[in-house]
């Protein structure tokens, strides 16, 4: 037996180790409110998967005569549904072989564990297949390819949800720089007061394609329970801040895509010029050469719906309009996309009863500095490593993928509720 | 300008204490807000790049040099002249002392004339135009600023421009040049810049054929070679329009009065004035600088004046020069606001600056 000097357990602690103790026991927790993802497909979904194949198979074989873009573009998007498909067959396929094997009387008794062997493999991967298949089927959201504008707000708790909108906005730089994302604060707004650290609004830019689909999941009420610097008795306080992503509109349409270029008058996110009246926050008197303001902030308000975005973060009043435009128009296309999801959600509650959809006005997250813990509403995902999550580190990763996968779940039941009503449709008529 | 409140002074000076400072000058808590956060990131940028250049200097640290900022611009000296630039589009030009500062108005209606000429030139047909330069004379151009915007949101889609800008300040067009090779520098600018845009002396106002006279100017300067007609196409100024009253009666605001150059401001008393038959002493430059358009066949003409009366003024003296001098063309002449026509949801009035356009 190897000699082991004693030494006290606090000069362990102080000296020992340098992997934290803590560590231990940060431990996943999984609550059980996400749905189970059970690895047999329910019958409505396989059948729109055949037919979306099926589809595929058309069109394809009509492209291979004549050319036309805009069918090319439907076959790539098809073209991974119909190859899982094809996997999903083929193992099923050699299953109920295999079992036949299995069952025949006539199969040689050595061939047997080498039968048994082979089920046990497919059978093994058939849950990641058809995982494969859900994610293949749900429809790509529209803004998905598009870099993203996020942005906080402190809502109910004064000062203090102010102070953790600052951290929150922490966050996020550093999950950007993490992932390589070039991100910069376009405004930046702290509220009155001696402090700085008060945040007011704050919207950066993450000039990355496909940050929209990875920062997704971010939208939404942020709620922070923890004891405020500014607190002298010591109650722990809850408070709220709100973060919202929005879909940023590349500079040119390009015309490359036409459905998000947003100059052309029948595409589904222009904003008409006329609609918005922009104002130039000066005082009257003369200008041109005879003064020489540096006041450069511009305001534009939305007219039919009253949206009201405001800029004077550059010295330059065409920067400000410029950015301003940029705000607004992700904004009305995030409340237009919303607009059209919710009316899904009507037409789909029929079929599912009560479907509960996430809004911006939900609450979604909770970090709590007591218990050093950040629990996800929607997934049940909670990190008891609070710091690790405020750091925009793996934390923040893991509590992003779990919900990811939360909205695949949800955007496959909500498929499954639309077959469903389909063939009810198509029974009563 | 009313009188700050007591409140106010108190409410800034506990937000900062170098806030009361900056509103003597900006009058309003906001713009004071702004203005000191662009000179704190200036300050600090300041600081950074001593440190890392290890500079002789004496070490000020950035509170010090934050102070002596916000004490300088509470007597007046203007904000761009203090950071050094101001942005202008997509571009930042340098700002010294002796040169007008670059005003938004102006940089609304460069954008503008922008669109204008592009507009113009999809219009007509394709091949002949692409083999042509493009000519633009800028005149009283001052740091620059219009023809480096210009050439900035032309370049990409013109293929041959040529753009002259002409000042009578030595200094002027120092920083103008220094301006071109700034811009170029960091990117902003294609390298075709540099042989693309010149910056001449020359004088607006002479009559007499003298070497600084602007005709003579256009005429000497070598156009890149295909013609060798002197003319041009696209005739651009923000010439000083200003009149002596108000420029002392209190319209003119302090710091301009006090730290830009007045030459830059007020037209020049002039003798021949009186003899031209021009009422008011801020409309003389137009006078000349449309003749001077005539005599360049210039098929666009953009101007930029101080308020709707004067762009006024300056519409009949047009059209008195046309029946005068050319009484057979045909050209339409516009008032546009600084707001530009994009935008009609803008409030404009009486007092904002303006621009005349003629096309032929």
């Amino acid at each position: 037996m190897a000699y082991i000097p004693w030494i006290c357990s606090r000069c362990l602690a102080r000296f020992g180790t340098r992997t934290p103790v803590g560590r231990k026991w940060r431990i996943l927790q999984w609550r059980g409110l996400n749905t189970n993802t059970d690895s047999d497909l329910s019958a409505s979904l396989l059948s729109r998967a055949r037919s979306l194949a099926a589809e595929h198979s058309k069109l394809s074989s009509y492209l291979a005569a004549s050319f036309d873009g805009k069918l090319a573009k439907r076959v790539g998007e098809l073209a991974p549904i119909a190859n899982v498909l094809k996997e999903w067959d083929k193992i099923n396929e050699s299953i109920s072989e295999l079992n036949h094997l299995l069952d025949d009387p006539d199969t040689d008794v050595e061939l047997k564990p080498l039968v048994i062997e082979d089920l046990e493999n497919s059978k093994a991967t058939l849950p990641t297949i058809s995982d494969n298949l859900k994610q293949a089927l749900v429809p790509r959201h529209p803004f998905s390819a598009l870099p993203c504008l996020l942005e906080i707000r402190p809502g109910a708790g004064g000062d203090e949800a102010g102070l953790f909108a600052f951290e929150l906005l922490r966050m996020y730089t550093a999950f950007c720089s993490r992932r390589g994302f070039r991100s910069n604060v376009i405004k930046l707004e702290v509220g009155d007061g001696p402090a700085e650290d008060r945040l007011s609004e704050a919207v950066i830019e993450i000039d990355a394609d496909g940050a929209y689909n990875i920062l997704r999941t971010e939208s939404g009420v942020h709620r922070v329970q923890r004891v405020p610097a500014t607190e002298t008795k010591g109650r722990t306080h809850t408070s709220a801040v709100s973060v919202m992503v929005l879909p940023s509109f590349p500079e040119t349409g390009g015309g490359v895509d036409h459905a998000l270029n947003f100059e052309d008058p029948s595409s589904d996110y222009y904003v008409d010029p006329q609609e918005v009246r922009s104002e130039k926050m000066r005082a009257g008197g003369a200008g041109g050469q005879h003064v020489n303001k540096t006041e450069s902030a511009i305001r534009l308000t939305h007219i039919p719906t009253g949206i009201v975005v405001s800029m004077q973060d550059s010295r330059s009043q065409h920067a400000n309009r410029k950015k301003a435009w940029q705000i607004l128009r992700a904004r009305l296309a995030e409340a237009r996309q919303e607009a059209r999801e919710q009316e899904l959600v009507e037409l789909r509650r029929g079929v599912l009863g009560g479907v509960a959809r996430m809004g911006r006005g939900d609450k979604i997250r909770t970090y709590n500095y007591g218990q050093s813990r950040c629990t996800d509403h929607r997934s049940g995902i909670t990190l008891h490593n609070l710091d690790g999550v405020l750091d925009g580190g793996e934390g923040l990763e893991t509590v992003m993928e779990s919900v990811r996968s939360w909205l695949i779940d949800q955007e496959v039941a909500a498929l499954a509720a639309d077959e469903v009503a389909k063939a009810k449709r198509a029974s009563h008529s | 300008m009313p009188r700050l409140s007591n409140s106010t002074i108190l409410k800034a000076h506990q937000q900062h204490p170098l806030l009361p400072l900056l509103l003597r000058e900006c009058r309003s808590p906001d713009s004071a807000k702004n203005e000191l956060r662009w000179l704190q990131e200036k300050a600090n940028r300041l600081i950074s790049f001593k440190k890392a250049t290890r500079s002789t200097h004496a070490p000020l640290g950035w509170r010090r040099l934050l102070n002596s900022m916000c004490h300088t611009r509470s007597r007046g000296m203007p904000l761009q002249y203090i950071l050094g630039d101001q942005p202008f589009g997509d571009l930042e030009i340098l700002c010294q002392r002796g040169v007008l500062i670059p005003r938004a108005e102006t940089e609304t209606f460069t954008i503008h004339t922008a669109k204008l000429i592009l507009d113009s030139i999809r219009g007509q047909c394709r091949e002949s135009e692409q083999e042509r330069c493009l000519r633009i004379v800028d005149l009283c151009t001052g740091s620059g600023c219009i023809a480096l915007l210009l050439h900035g949101l032309l370049a990409p889609y013109i293929h041959r421009l040529s753009i002259l800008g002409i000042d009578l300040s030595p200094t002027a067009i120092g920083l103008a040049k220094k301006n071109l090779a700034h811009n170029i520098q960091l990117g902003l600018l294609s390298k075709r810049a540099t042989t693309e845009i010149a910056f001449q002396r020359g004088n607006v106002l002479t009559y007499n054929d003298s070497e600084l006279g602007v005709q003579e100017v256009i005429r000497n300067f070598q156009w890149l070679p295909s013609d060798l007609q002197s003319h041009c196409d696209v005739l651009i100024s923000n010439p000083p329009y200003i009149s002596p009253e108000s420029f002392r009666d209190g319209t003119t605001s302090r710091s301009v009065r006090a730290f830009e150059p007045k030459l830059a401001l007020v037209p020049s008393l002039d003798t021949s004035t009186i003899a031209l038959g021009i009422e008011n002493q801020e409309d003389l430059f137009y006078y000349h600088i449309i003749l001077l358009s005539f005599k360049l066949c210039a098929k666009l003409v953009v101007l930029e004046c101080g308020s709707r009366s004067q762009a006024g003024r300056v519409a009949t003296i047009t059209r008195a020069l046309i029946s005068g001098y050319r009484p057979n063309t045909l050209v339409s002449i516009e008032i546009w606001p600084s707001t530009g026509t994009v935008t009609n949801g803008d409030i404009c009035c009486e007092d904002d600056p303006c621009v005349v356009v003629l096309r032929e």
